[in-house]
């Protein structure tokens, strides 16, 4: 639907705009899709306090450490400078954000933080409770500054109730709320399947469908709000036709693997090299005879044993091992291709070069390249999905800690270059964490 | 979203699920069906009867909720007027066809915006209205496989493992729900609709599952990543605990020296095989403490283990399963679970809202929401009170199918 002839028109979020106080996934997927779409989103930072996991996991990880590589990492495997402003942790969804630092610690931190509230549509936060408290983040206390004043709060069990208080990351919640019982590899215990972060991009977009219901109601009834979006309670919802089995049974299920509740056969199946798979869902007898077929091994194609899909279910071990046999001597992205041009859903468990090199992602133009000034450029996924009425791009690049100071202090707030400075010297002006932190 | 009108042209998982948050904030969802067959979903076991009524599936029950059924073929000529005559007064049309279905069915974008300008049009697909892979068939494993981090998913050992059933579908409707929101502001201000065209290869390509920062990170060093062992760091791991459970814990570096008080092992941090936590990476370490910690977890219910963590500043949680997950003292406290009604399913416990509005002193509950509809419940109902048809016209068409 992209084409080079769309008329500019103005982002829908274009005049909104947001206190970001979200760390780690979960609340920043929120913000990155409102900035997205056009939404002013400012991280409020600090460079006396480094919440973990953000701006990278150590604000000055050795290079040993960096060197050691996981998902995280930082360009070259080098922390360089400001490690903070090179992390892959960060830098992925702090696209389309501004960034400025201000010391809520201390009482003009908090005058500042006034006038940034007034100022502003509203303020989305993914702490714990009373980091919060600490900040000075209440909606008694913001809805007083500004009456028309939209608060996102997402802590992982919400406002209230015995684990209010409870630190933990997403996927420590996906265990307490019952979703590791729900997935892993059958007859095995919880300690074969590994984790989920699931919950953190569900998280995200609740915070942002939650945001713009804030804004219909400020626009609906000239009140601002405060919304609660528990992760826990939002992610427990998309488990929930597995609390309404429950209800009808009260039976615990067993782990199915990657097996189908209604299809067979379903799986993932090796191929040729190391760490090469590919899933494969049976959704019908027509698309069994065609894999059948191209198996060509007799005794799946013509035995009545597989030809419903009843049968097929209780023989899935059987077919399992005719299936991986044929797998494992094929290219998964050609085998991918062969199945789908048969008609059969079919995909390659792709990893990251994968990812980069699939045709049809390249050609609705899905990378978008940005260029970071310490950390370089680099190809991210697009905006996420596309308009028919706007060509919508990715506008900048992460911002470095405190990048966008002089912007928010002097345009947006209106502060002289005499404050300014003021607030320099007193510690809430900076690009760089103090040298106390590690 | 109260006073929306919505039109929902979805069936399965993703579209549906999309539209029942729209409904669940107050969006009139009128739910479109094939008539005598309906949503497949409708068909999906397990079901609270005996499955041939097609009211009773749970997946059916849980994604429908608050909506109204109004069955309508499309494919017939006074079916299509049908359909024209609502999308007049619609704010949001949400399909999950094939791409291409509603071409053929006189019901694109371009034909839509004809009878309505302002209308927000949400396409969701498989992998997206245009490219090279547009036909492609999907499921939810085969999605997460080739867009979500399944890679990352499962032991290091094993097959790349799937998550619970439907997340991918959700996680999909759920950004639909917010894709639409966002342009429906943007049509309201201007006057002008849109058409959204998302899709699961795209949303589970850049969501912040692990997969888009491996993305970046593959550029910044060249890793290709895989399963990670849950024991990456000491201390870490899913443990096997007293009362027959399992806990899950993450130690972060500065944490390990909390850890080692909590399971009482202090004496760990004066040597200097110990002391930093470069010695501690070492692998020996790794094995050496686990240990020591699985011995710890044997000796505590999942109850006591989450109290020291989380007095110790670790991060942890009980692996529990649904029957725990309802009696949760937390959960309770917050009225999160509820029953709705359902005329043929009976009473049944549903999960509350992804997020919590509370307008005024009114705590909106779920069980104030209507059941899923019973197949073209609401027909005569939408026909003759929005449409001003009269019951002769109703039943005409309903002799020849088209309702």
């Amino acid at each position: 639907m992209a084409s080079k002839d769309k008329p500019h028109k103005k982002l829908p979020l274009e005049g909104i705009r947001i206190l970001d106080f979200t760390v780690v996934w979960a609340g920043p997927f929120a913000t990155q899709l409102l900035a997205e779409w056009g939404a002013e989103v400012i991280r409020v930072e600090s460079t006396k306090f480094f919440p973990s996991t953000t701006r990278g996991t150590l604000a000055r990880p050795s290079k040993e450490l960096v060197q050691q590589g996981g998902i995280g990492g930082y360009p070259d495997k080098d922390p360089g400078e400001r490690p903070w402003n090179r992390a892959a942790l960060f830098n992925v969804h702090a696209r389309n954000k501004l960034s400025m630092t201000v010391d809520l610690t201390n009482p003009e931190g908090q005058e500042i933080f006034a006038d940034l509230v007034s100022k502003s549509d509203g303020l989305i936060e993914n702490n714990a409770i009373a980091t919060m408290e600490r900040a000075g983040v209440s909606w008694e206390k913001l809805s007083k500054i500004n009456p028309e004043f939209v608060l996102v709060r997402m802590p992982a069990f919400g406002i209230s109730g015995p684990y209010k208080s409870y630190r933990t990351f997403g996927s420590h919640m996906e265990s307490l709320v019952g979703h590791y019982s729900l997935f892993g590899y059958q007859g095995e215990t919880p300690e074969a399947s590994g984790t989920s972060l699931f919950a953190d991009p569900a998280s995200g977009v609740a915070g942002a469908l939650a945001f713009m219901s804030g804004l219909r109601h400020r626009r609906n009834t000239g009140k601002g709000i405060q919304i609660e979006t528990a992760t826990a309670e939002n992610f427990v919802n998309q488990l929930g036709p597995h609390i309404l089995n429950y209800s009808m049974k009260e039976e615990i299920p067993e782990y199915m693997g990657n097996r189908h509740p209604v299809y067979a056969p379903q799986g993932v199946y090796p191929c040729k090299g190391e760490d090469r798979w590919i899933s494969i869902t049976i959704t019908d007898d027509s698309e069994w005879e065609k894999l059948s077929s191209l198996i060509g091994e007799v005794e799946l194609s013509e035995n009545d044993d597989y030809d419903n899909v009843e049968k097929r279910r209780m023989n899935h071990d059987v077919i399992d091992k005719h299936i991986s046999n044929w797998t494992a001597n094929h290219d998964s992205i050609e085998l991918m291709n062969i199945l789908q041009n048969n008609g059969i859903p079919a995909g390659a468990v792709m990893n990251e070069k994968d990812a980069f090199e699939d045709p049809h992602l390249e050609q609705r133009n899905y990378w978008e390249e940005l260029t970071h000034p310490e950390a370089g450029t680099y190809k991210y996924p697009g905006v996420l999905w596309k308009s028919n009425a706007i060509d919508n791009k990715l506008r900048r690049a992460a911002p470095r800690l405190g990048e966008d100071n002089e912007y928010v202090y002097k345009t947006i707030l209106g502060y002289s270059d005499e404050q300014y400075e003021a607030y320099e010297k007193n510690g809430h002006i900076g690009m760089d964490y103090d040298d106390s932190i590690q | 979203m109260s006073g929306l009108n919505v039109l929902d042209l979805t069936s399965n998982a993703a579209g549906p699920y999309c539209t029942r948050l729209l409904a669940d904030y107050g969006a009139s969802v009128i739910k479109i069906e094939i008539p005598n067959s309906g949503d497949p979903a409708r068909k999906v076991p397990p079901f609270f009867d005996d499955g041939e009524s097609g009211e009773g599936s749970s997946l059916f029950m849980f994604l429908n909720t608050g909506k109204q059924s109004l069955t309508l073929d499309l494919k017939d000529k006074r079916g299509l007027e049908v359909i024209k005559k609502l999308i007049i007064n619609a704010d949001i049309l949400v399909e999950n066809f094939r791409p291409g279905v509603m071409k053929s069915l006189s019901l694109d974008y371009e034909s839509v915006r004809q009878l309505n300008n302002r209308i927000v049009y949400t396409s969701i697909s498989n992998f997206g209205q245009t490219g090279p892979h547009r036909d492609w068939k999907g499921s939810d494993l085969v999605l997460y496989g080739m867009g979500g981090p399944m890679i990352n998913t499962g032991h290091p050992d094993k097959e790349p493992l799937q998550l619970a059933n439907y997340l991918p579908s959700f996680h999909v409707g759920a950004t639909a729900a917010a894709a639409t929101s966002i342009a429906l502001w943007g049509a309201e201000d201007t006057g002008e609709g849109d058409w959204i065209d998302i899709n699961f290869f795209e949303t589970l390509m850049g969501h912040i599952d692990r997969r888009s920062t491996a993305l970046l990170n593959h550029q910044y060093d060249g890793t290709i990543s895989t399963r990670p062992p849950v024991a990456g760091t000491p201390g870490s791991g899913i443990w096997p605990t007293a009362d027959g459970g399992y806990f899950f814990t993450t130690v972060l570096a500065n944490r390990f020296p909390a850890m080692a008080k909590m399971i009482g092992a202090e004496h760990l941090l004066e040597d200097p095989l110990w002391a930093t936590p470069r010695a501690r990476a070492a692998p020996e370490r790794l094995d050496e403490f686990s240990a020591m910690v699985i011995l710890w977890m044997l000796e505590h219910t999942k109850t006591e283990i989450r109290d020291e963590v989380e007095k110790a500043g670790v991060y942890g949680g009980p692996i529990n399963n649904i029957g725990e997950l309802l009696q949760d003292k937390h959960f309770k406290e917050r009225n999160f679970f509820q029953k709705i009604k359902h005329p043929v399913s009976g009473s049944v416990i549903y999960p509350g809202y992804n997020f919590r509005m509370t307008v005024g002193d009114h705590e909106q509950d779920i069980s104030d929401r209507r059941p899923a509809p019973l197949l073209g419940e609401n027909t005569d109902e939408i026909l003759s009170n929005q449409l001003g048809m009269d019951q002769s016209t109703i039943e005409s068409l309903r002799k020849a199918e088209v309702v």
